[in-house]
């Protein structure tokens, strides 16, 4: 019975783990594909960390930021195209990557000459958060937990109004306007961290910021990410005249590559990723996560399966101890029920004295059985049962939600059913002895020693 | 109403035992007045059980008639015959079989459940039956904390419930020490004698047969001999 119950109980949780699941990931399907629409013809330009030559030291492993900008007071001098003293990270873009670097913004001025370019927008972006150092496995590791990332953008009219720097599904208040400063929009996500709302002032590195409006989270990459005035980033963060980013708008579609390839010629150093490019990484985002939503699907139906398959082992098994004990019972009690006959009872007052006998004691046991299933229907589910969402990787489990292990959860309805399951049993098991019983002859059974 | 309990005319009981027919009873001719009291005699295989299920109307003869209280039960259909049982014939045991999870007067009430008696009715009678076979002071006690001879009162006292036009008792001293034995037998020609109860005692021991009023013999199924006539015992 406790099998009876926890079977059940975890067959829900998981199915309510799964449809969860489910739901999270075709929004982001849906939300990935109207990225992809969004950016055809969108060229990012990122300057790599590791890029030689240029003034940079490589990434050090044991230093959490990843690299250390050279400025005048370490020791090495500003390189041709980066410099500057960020704190905290750079990057966190969609697509995480390498990572990105500062960048000198007047040397790359140049890019809005060449010829098929719609609109140059230059961003600085910077993480905000804490080291979090821990022991695995005997080593130490650290790790960078954002509370925040600052996205400046540059509010010019022209960019503004015509494309897509700025979130756009704004939940309450208004969205950034051209020549703001001063003024931030949050994510849904960030209000929790700065508690603030709509018309609150904030305190980002130590300046003040007025809310004016909350955006909701459009993927599940950026909902950490605060916009402000491009200018206001670089003030906030201390880098006055660099950016992290550089997204060139093609006039069309069609030029996009002959673009890209002039700019790469233009600045050999820069990492350049085409709307087309991305667009393959999307796909291939999608593809994962439609594999995963696959896995997703047969992890429940095999889930099922076992708990089909276990319930029905447990029934058999106790439509079959039941069977016996009350055989044996039968056997025990011939020369009762022989006297029984002797002084009159009929068949069917020994069969349904016996049937009775076999449905109290089934219902008991019942009893007993979701008593402990209530106990241990957690337990029991989680060893009886797979676990549903074992493989999944971290972004998908961000994706997922809180997806944690799974719980069996027992409701009136599953304890009645299990009572009622009980009586059942009870009955088919008893059955056939109490039949026995009934036509048990009285000569043979008062001979029965 | 005629004054007799129970008649049986030319009966006869066939076994078919591994494809061979085994006669077990043949020609009994048996005539039990109201108010006798009979004890069968004979050697093991003699018959003595097989006459008793079929007087007893656990059993149906394959030849002749048995005619209780003036109904032949031979007419009477398989699946009525516990109504026959629970009101004309009264049972008692060589190992009492009492229900071991029922106190005295529980066990004593169990053959008057669907006879139409209150619960009250039923108390009263089961009361005054175990008083009538000496237990008054042990009606509550269960049958494990009662003594071979006072588990055998109980017995008979259940035996009684329903008013039975023939008690059968088989090997009812079989169990009983020597003592016991003959108190049993004591209260069985009490109960003939004052209730006018009529008794037929199925036994191998002379002792016993001989406190009856009559005495049959068996002997390979056939009824061979007569003697002490009488309707009641005379001790």
């Amino acid at each position: 019975m406790a099998i009876m119950i926890s079977i059940p109980a975890g067959i829900t949780a998981n199915q309510a783990s799964t449809e969860t699941l489910t739901q999270n990931l075709s929004n982001t399907i849906t939300q990935t594909e109207a990225t992809i629409n969004q950016t055809l013809t969108q060229i990012d330009c990122t300057l790599s960390p590791s890029f030689e030559g240029f003034g940079f030291e490589p990434p050090n492993t044991g230093d959490a930021s990843g690299f250390t900008p050279p400025d005048g007071s370490s020791g090495f001098a500003p390189g041709d195209f980066g410099g500057g003293s960020m704190p905290g990270r750079f990057g966190g873009g969609p697509f995480g990557g390498g990572g990105t670097t500062a960048m000198n913004e007047t040397l790359y001025e140049d890019i809005s000459s060449i010829e098929g370019v719609a609109a140059v927008a230059s961003s600085l972006q910077a993480s905000e958060g804490t080291e979090q150092t821990m022991e695995m496995m005997g080593r130490s590791f650290t790790r960078f937990v954002p509370d925040y990332i600052i996205k400046g953008v540059p509010l010019t009219s022209d960019l503004s109004d015509n494309y897509p720097i700025l979130p756009t599904n704004i939940t309450a208040g208004r969205n950034l306007q051209a020549g703001e400063s001063g003024v931030v929009i949050l994510s849904e996500n960030n209000t929790a961290f700065f508690n603030a709302g709509v018309g609150d002032t904030i305190d980002i590195l130590d300046q003040s910021f007025q809310v004016i409006g909350i955006y909701g989270s459009s993927g599940v990459e950026d909902v950490m990410t605060l916009y402000m005035n491009l200018s206001d980033a670089q003030s906030v963060t201390n880098n006055t005249g660099y950016i992290t980013s550089i997204t060139v708008f093609a006039a069309s579609s069609n030029v996009v590559s002959t673009v890209a390839s002039d700019i790469s010629s233009l600045h050999p150093e820069l990492t350049i990723v085409t709307g087309q490019q991305r667009l393959d990484q999307l796909e291939t985002l999608r593809d994962t996560y439609e594999v995963q939503l696959e896995n997703a699907y047969a992890s429940l139906a095999q889930t099922q399966a076992v708990a089909v398959q276990e319930i029905v082992i447990a029934v058999a098994a106790t439509s079959l101890i039941v069977l016996f004990v009350m055989l044996y019972t039968v056997r025990e009690r011939t020369k009762e029920i022989g006297t029984l006959k002797a002084i009159g009872f009929s068949n069917l007052n020994i069969m349904s004295q016996f049937m009775l006998e076999g449905v109290i004691l089934s219902l008991m046991a019942g009893v007993v059985g979701v008593v402990i299933g209530v106990f241990a229907a957690p337990a029991l589910s989680g060893l009886l049962l797979p676990a549903v969402n074992a493989g999944f990787g971290g972004a998908f489990a961000r994706a997922a939600g809180t997806v944690s292990s799974v719980s069996g959860v027992v409701t009136p309805e599953l304890v009645l059913i299990a009572l009622g399951g009980a009586v059942l049993l009870g009955v088919l098991g008893t059955l056939y002895p109490a039949w026995r019983a009934s036509r048990t002859s009285p000569m043979e059974a008062l001979r029965y020693e | 109403m005629s004054n007799v309990a129970l008649k049986t005319e030319k009966m006869g009981r066939v076994y078919k035992l591994g494809g061979r027919q085994v006669q077990a009873l043949s020609d009994v001719n048996l005539e039990i007045e109201k108010g006798d009291f009979i004890s069968i005699m004979g050697p093991s295989g003699s018959g003595k059980t097989t006459l008793l299920n079929v007087l007893g109307c656990l059993d149906k003869p394959t030849h002749g008639k048995v005619l209780l209280d003036g109904v032949d039960i031979t007419n009477v259909a398989e699946r009525n015959l516990h109504k026959t049982r629970k009101h004309k014939i009264g049972f008692v045991f060589q190992t009492f079989n009492l229900m071991p999870w029922l106190n005295a007067v529980e066990n004593v009430e169990l053959p008057m459940e669907g006879t139409g008696k209150t619960k009250e009715e039923t108390r009263k009678r089961a009361v005054e039956l175990l008083n009538m076979v000496g237990l008054s002071e042990r009606k509550e006690h269960r049958p494990q904390k009662l003594s071979a001879g006072e588990q055998q009162r109980v017995a008979i006292a259940r035996a009684l419930a329903n008013n039975p036009a023939i008690v059968l008792a088989d090997e009812v001293t079989g169990n009983l020490d020597g003592k016991t034995k003959l108190e049993i037998m004591k209260l069985l020609g009490k109960l003939n004698a004052e209730q006018e109860t009529t008794i037929v005692i199925v036994t191998h021991d002379g002792q016993v047969a001989s406190m009856a009023g009559r005495i049959l013999f068996l002997s390979d199924g056939k009824l061979i001999a007569k003697e002490k006539q009488g309707t009641h015992q005379n001790k």
